[in-house]
C-alpha cells in the first residue's frame, strides 16, 4: 500500500498548530494581565466630506506666500525662498519685531521688495492667514502654534506649510484632516530629510526595485541640543521635553522609511510600542544652568518607538536630545536584496544579482556580506540619482539650507503649486509621522503597551498603488 | 527605582529549603582542568583545536552523536598525539561521558535543544559546565539551569565569546574607568546572512537542526551575542536587574525567498513554513531605567554586525559599522579612525594584554575564543568565581522565549524573571 505523503504532512501541519497554539495559550499567563493593545478613535469623515489624496489644484502660476515665525529656521526659508523663479515675498510675521525686521534685510539684501510686517504679539498671526493677495502660508513658528495656524489658514483659503512636526496631539492631527479635506486646500509639512541627496537616491532605488521588498526600516533624531536650547523663543522646546514624554520629534527619522515603505499607498502603520530610559541629561543640563533641582522631567534621555505596518514590515524610531554623541538620523532600510545605511558612513550591500556590468565590471566579486566599494557606491549614487534632484542639485547645493535638502523641499512645494500638481507629501504624511508623539506617550505612559494607529485616510490607505512624486 | 512595570510574571519556582544562591560561587582549585567536550560539530571542533594550548587545560574526553564527527576529531587528536583522550559515539555517550570520573569540566557544543539536558545532568554529575550559547531555550529550562547550579554547587557558564572581544573588552574597560560616564541606553544585534550556510551543502549537520528550529519559532532565536556584552556594562544582576521587554518581528520572505530561488518554488526547502520573521527588534528596560535595543536577522542580505553601541553620559562608543567613540566635550564628532585606534590600544584589557597574543597566534580573527578559554581555565585552576555565572547565562538565554511570546502576542510587554529570585542586589561584584 502506497504511503499518503499528503496525509502525513497535514497531519504534521495539524500538529505543529496545536503546539503554536499551546505556545501562545501559555504565553498569556507571561505577559501583563492588564496589557493589552490600546485602541485609538477615528472620527467619522463627515458626509459630503472628501479624501484628499492626490489633490490638485488650480495652478499658481505666480505664488504669494506670507511667513508665520521668523526665529530660527523662518529667516532661512525666506532667503531660500528669493531663489525661487514664481515667487512673490508679501507679509512677514513674528511675535518679535526685531524678527520681522531682520528678515525685510534678507529680502532687500536679495533685491526683493519688502513684505508688509506684522509683529507685536502671539495672536498676530491671524492677520496675515486673513489676508487676501497670500497664496501660501509658510508656518515655522513654536511647535504648540503649528496646527493652530494652519487650520485657521486654510480656513482663510490659504495653502499651508507646517515646519516640523505640525500637530502635536490627536485632535490637531483630525483638525488638519478634516480642515484640508473640507476647504480642498494643500497641507504639506516640511518635512526636509525627505529630500536629503543619500534618501532621495535611495528611495529611487526602492521604487527601481534594487533592494527587493523593503521588510524593515529605521530612522531617529539624535542630535545633541544643548548648543541650542538657549535659541529657542520663551524655551519652548525644553518645556515641551519636560511636560512630554515620548518620541516629540520623529518626523526627520519616520518620514524617508514611509516614503521608502509606501505608507497609505499600499500599506499602513497599525500599531506602536514604545519604551524609554529615564531623565538625566536634561535635567542635569537645567541644573548646571540654573543651579535649581529639576524634579518630574517628562521626557527620559533616549526614546525607541517600533512601528508594526499593515503588511507586517518594521520600523525603529528613536529620538535622544541629550546625550552626548554624534549625529544621527540612522536611516537605514533592509531589503529581501539589499540594504542601505547612512550613518555614521553612507553605504549599500547589495546582492551579487542586483548590480550590472555598467556599476561594476566584476560584479562577481561583490557579496552582501560587505558593503559595496566607494567607487561602485559613487557609481550606483549617480546612476539612481533622484529625478527630483538631478536639474537642480548644484542649485541646492549653492543656495543651500542643512546642505542643500530644504531647497529642494521649498522648490518641490513651489513647483507643484505652480503647476496645479499634487505635492509631494499630503496631509495623511503629517498625520502618520506626527501621530507618534501622544501615541508614544500613550504606550510609555502604560508601561509599554501596544497603541493602534489610526488610519487617517478612513479606508483609503490602499487606492493609490504607490508613493510618486508629480512631474 | 522610577518604573512602576507591575506585571504579574509566572512566580518563580520557589527556592528549596536549604538551596542557596550562586552569585560570586568558588569551588576548589584545579591544578590540572580535566574536559570533556561534548558536540563536535562545528563549533566543537574548534574548541578541541584550542583547549590543548591553554595552560592547565587537558581535554580528557571527546563525545558525539555522529561517527564521521568521531571520525574527524580523532585524526585530530593522532596528529597532535593525543592518544590518551577517551572517544565516546552514540545517542546515549553524552551520559556516559558527564559520569566519567575523570573529568571537572564537560564543555558543551550540541545543538540548541540538548544544551540544559546535557548541562543539567553533567552538574548532578558533579561536574563543572560551560554550554555554548544559547545556553537554553526555554524560560523553564533557564529555571532547571539555576536549580541544578545552586543544588550541585558547580559552575554553568555560557560561552558567550562576544565579551571577549577586544573592542567590547576596551570598551569595559572605559565604562569601569567612568569615561563614558552613566551608561543609560545600549545597542546590540546579531546580523548575520547565514542563508548560504543554512541551505548550503558544507554542514549537513545544520539543516535538520536550525531550520527545523525557525519553523517552529519566532522572535529572537540567538540573542546572547547581542545582549551579554551589554549586560555586562549595565551590571546586570550585580547593580541592576532586567525588567520587561517588548519586541516585533517582521514577516517572513528571507528564508523562503531564498530557498525558492536556490531550490525552486516547489523544493521542500521553500515549501517549509518557517515562522521566524526575518527582522526582530526587541527593546528591554531594566529596573534602574537603562535600555537595551537587541536585533536579529540572519536571512537578508546585509553586512554582519553584533553593533555593540553604548550611550553614557560623558561619552559614546560604538563597534559596527566601523569602530568608533566619542567623549565630552566634544562627542557630538567621533574621533578620527586613528585616535579611536589609539584609545582602544590605551585601555587595552587585562585580558587582551595577557592572552591577545597567544590568540592571534592560534586562533586568528577568533582570538576571542581563546581569551573565553583561557580566561575560564584561569578561574577554575585558581578557584576564582567565573567571568558569567549560571544567572548571566539564563537572562541572556531566556530572551528567545520571551521575545517570542512578545512577538506572538502582538509585542505586548514581558517580564523579565528575576533569575536570582530577590539576590540581585546583593552582590556587586562584576
Amino acid at each position: 500500500m502506497p504511503i499518503n505523503v499528503n496525509r502525513i504532512k497535514k497531519m504534521k501541519m495539524k500538529l505543529k498548530i496545536a503546539t503554536l497554539f499551546l505556545i501562545y495559550i501559555f504565553s498569556i499567563s507571561y505577559v501583563n494581565c492588564q496589557a493589552k493593545i490600546i485602541k485609538t478613535q477615528t472620527p467619522p469623515r463627515p458626509a459630503g466630506q472628501k479624501d484628499v489624496l492626490q489633490l490638485r489644484c488650480e495652478p499658481i502660476p505666480t505664488v504669494r506666500i506670507a511667513f508665520i515665525g521668523l526665529g530660527m529656521r523662518g529667516p532661512g526659508a525666506v532667503e531660500r525662498m528669493t531663489h525661487i523663479p514664481g515667487v512673490e515675498i508679501v507679509a512677514l510675521c513674528d511675535v518679535l519685531q526685531k524678527n520681522t525686521i531682520s528678515a525685510n534685510k534678507i529680502l532687500a539684501k536679495r533685491g526683493f521688495p519688502a513684505a508688509q510686517e506684522f509683529y507685536g504679539d502671539t495672536t498676530v498671526w491671524r492677520k496675515v492667514t486673513a489676508l487676501p493677495n497670500v497664496d501660501l502660508i509658510y508656518v515655522a513658528t513654536d511647535w504648540k502654534h503649528h496646527a493652530q495656524i494652519g487650520v485657521q489658514a486654510m480656513k482663510d483659503g490659504k495653502h499651508v506649510a507646517i515646519e516640523v512636526p505640525a500637530a502635536m496631539n490627536l485632535k490637531e492631527i483630525w483638525d488638519l484632516i478634516n480642515t484640508s479635506e473640507k476647504t480642498r486646500k494643500h497641507c504639506m509639512q516640511l518635512e526636509n530629510c525627505v529630500y536629503d541627496f543619500f534618501e532621495l537616491t535611495t528611495l529611487n532605488m526602492v521604487q527601481q526595485g534594487l533592494l527587493g521588498e523593503i521588510i524593515h526600516g529605521e530612522g531617529a533624531y539624535i542630535h545633541g541640543l544643548q548648543p541650542y536650547w538657549d535659541a529657542y523663543w520663551n524655551n519652548w522646546r525644553m518645556d515641551y521635553n519636560r511636560t512630554h514624554r515620548g518620541d516629540v520629534y520623529p518626523t526627520h527619522g519616520l518620514g524617508p522609511v514611509c516614503q521608502a515603505m509606501n505608507i497609505h499607498r499600499g500599506d499602513r502603520l497599525q500599531y506602536l510600542v514604545a519604551v524609554d530610559t529615564k531623565a538625566i541629561g536634561n535635567p542635569e543640563f537645567i541644573k548646571k544652568k540654573t543651579g535649581k533641582e529639576v524634579t518630574g522631567f517628562r521626557n527620559g534621555d533616549h526614546t525607541m518607538t517600533m512601528i508594526a505596518t499593515e503588511k507586517q514590515k518594521s520600523i525603529l524610531i528613536e529620538h535622544n536630545v541629550t546625550s552626548p554623541r554624534p549625529y544621527s538620523r540612522m536611516y537605514q532600510l533592509t531589503g529581501t536584496k539589499g540594504f542601505a545605511n547612512k550613518y555614521p558612513v553612507e553605504g549599500y550591500a547589495l546582492e551579487q544579482e542586483m548590480v550590472g556590468n555598467d556599476i561594476a565590471p566584476n560584479h562577481e566579486n561583490l557579496t552582501a556580506h560587505k558593503f559595496v566599494p566607494d567607487s561602485i557606491r559613487t557609481r550606483l549614487m549617480k546612476k539612481y540619482r533622484h529625478p527630483i534632484a538631478k536639474d537642480i542639485e548644484d542649485l541646492a547645493k549653492q543656495v543651500g539650507g542643512h546642505g542643500g535638502m530644504d531647497f529642494i523641499m521649498d522648490y518641490r512645494l513651489i513647483y507643484c503649486l505652480q503647476k496645479g500638481l499634487p505635492l509631494d507629501m499630503d496631509v495623511y504624511d503629517l498625520a502618520e509621522w506626527c501621530c507618534i508623539i501622544p501615541l508614544s506617550e500613550i504606550s510609555l505612559d502604560n508601561n509599554s503597551s501596544p497603541v493602534q494607529i489610526p488610519d487617517f485616510t478612513r479606508g483609503l490607505w490602499n487606492k493609490l498603488p504607490k508613493l510618486e512624486f508629480a512631474k | 527605582m522610577d518604573n512602576n512595570f507591575s506585571s504579574p510574571e509566572l512566580p518563580p519556582p520557589v527556592r528549596a529549603v536549604g538551596q542557596r544562591h550562586v552569585l560570586g560561587l568558588t569551588s576548589d582549585p584545579l591544578p590540572k582542568v580535566r574536559i570533556a567536550i561534548i558536540g563536535l560539530g562545528i563549533r566543537g571542533t574548534r574548541a578541541l583545536k584550542r583547549l590543548p594550548y591553554i595552560d592547565n587545560a587537558y581535554v580528557t574526553a571527546v563525545c558525539d552523536i555522529s561517527y564521521d564527527n568521531i571520525k574527524r576529531s580523532v585524526r585530530f587528536l593522532k596528529s597532535q598525539q593525543l592518544t590518551d583522550t577517551k572517544v565516546l559515539q552514540g545517542a546515549d555517550a553524552w551520559k556516559k561521558t558527564c559520569e566519567l570520573p575523570d573529568i571537572d569540566l564537560v564543555y558543551i557544543c550540541t545543538d540548541w535543544k540538548s544544551h540544559t539536558p546535557i548541562a543539567v545532568y553533567a552538574m548532578q554529575c558533579g561536574k563543572h559546565v560551560c554550554i555554548e550559547v544559547p545556553a537554553a531555550s526555554t524560560v523553564d529550562e533557564c529555571w532547571q539551569l539555576v536549580n541544578a547550579a545552586e543544588c550541585s554547587r558547580r559552575h554553568c557558564m555560557m560561552l558567550e565569546n562576544c565579551c571577549y572581544d577586544v573592542f567590547e573588552l576596551a570598551v569595559m574597560n572605559m565604562v569601569r574607568q567612568g569615561l563614558l560616564g552613566e551608561i543609560i541606553h545600549l545597542d546590540g544585534a546579531y546580523i548575520h546572512d547565514l542563508r548560504g550556510r543554512l541551505f548550503g551543502s558544507q554542514h549537513v549537520d545544520n539543516i535538520h537542526w536550525q531550520l527545523e528550529y525557525f519553523v517552529e519559532h519566532t522572535g529572537n532565536p540567538y540573542p546572547t551575542h547581542g545582549v551579554g556584552p551589554l549586560c555586562q556594562l549595565l551590571d546586570i544582576h550585580r547593580k541592576d536587574q532586567l525588567s520587561h521587554l517588548v519586541s516585533m518581528s517582521s514577516s517572513q520572505v528571507g528564508l523562503t525567498g531564498y530557498a525558492m530561488q536556490k531550490y525552486g518554488s516547489n523544493s521542500a526547502e521553500a515549501l517549509k513554513p518557517y515562522l521566524l520573521g526575518d527582522m526582530n527588534t526587541t527593546i528591554i528596560r531594566t529596573q534602574k531605567g537603562k535600555t537595551i535595543t537587541l536585533q536579529h536577522d540572519i536571512c537578508n542580505p546585509r553586512p554582519y554586525e553584533r553593533t555593540f553601541s553604548i550611550s553614557g553620559t560623558q561619552g559614546f562608543a560604538r563597534k559596527y559599522p566601523i569602530p568608533a567613540i566619542a567623549i565630552e566635550p566634544s562627542a557630538h564628532r567621533a574621533l578620527t579612525p586613528s585616535k579611536t585606534r589609539k584609545l582602544i590600544e590605551n585601555y587595552a584589557h587585562p585580558y587582551v594584554l595577557q592572552w591577545a597574543e597567544e590568540a592571534h597566534k592560534l586562533c586568528g580573527n577568533r582570538a576571542r575564543d581563546y581569551i573565553m578559554d583561557a580566561r575560564l581555565i584561569h578561574c577554575l585552576h585558581l578557584g576564582l568565581p567565573l567571568d558569567q555565572d549560571v544567572y548571566d547565562a539564563v537572562e541572556w538565554s531566556c530572551l528567545t522565549e520571551l521575545t517570542e511570546i512578545s512577538v506572538l502576542s502582538g509585542s505586548l510587554p514581558v517580564a523579565i524573571p528575576d533569575f536570582t529570585r530577590g539576590d540581585w542586589n546583593k552582590f556587586h561584584g562584576s
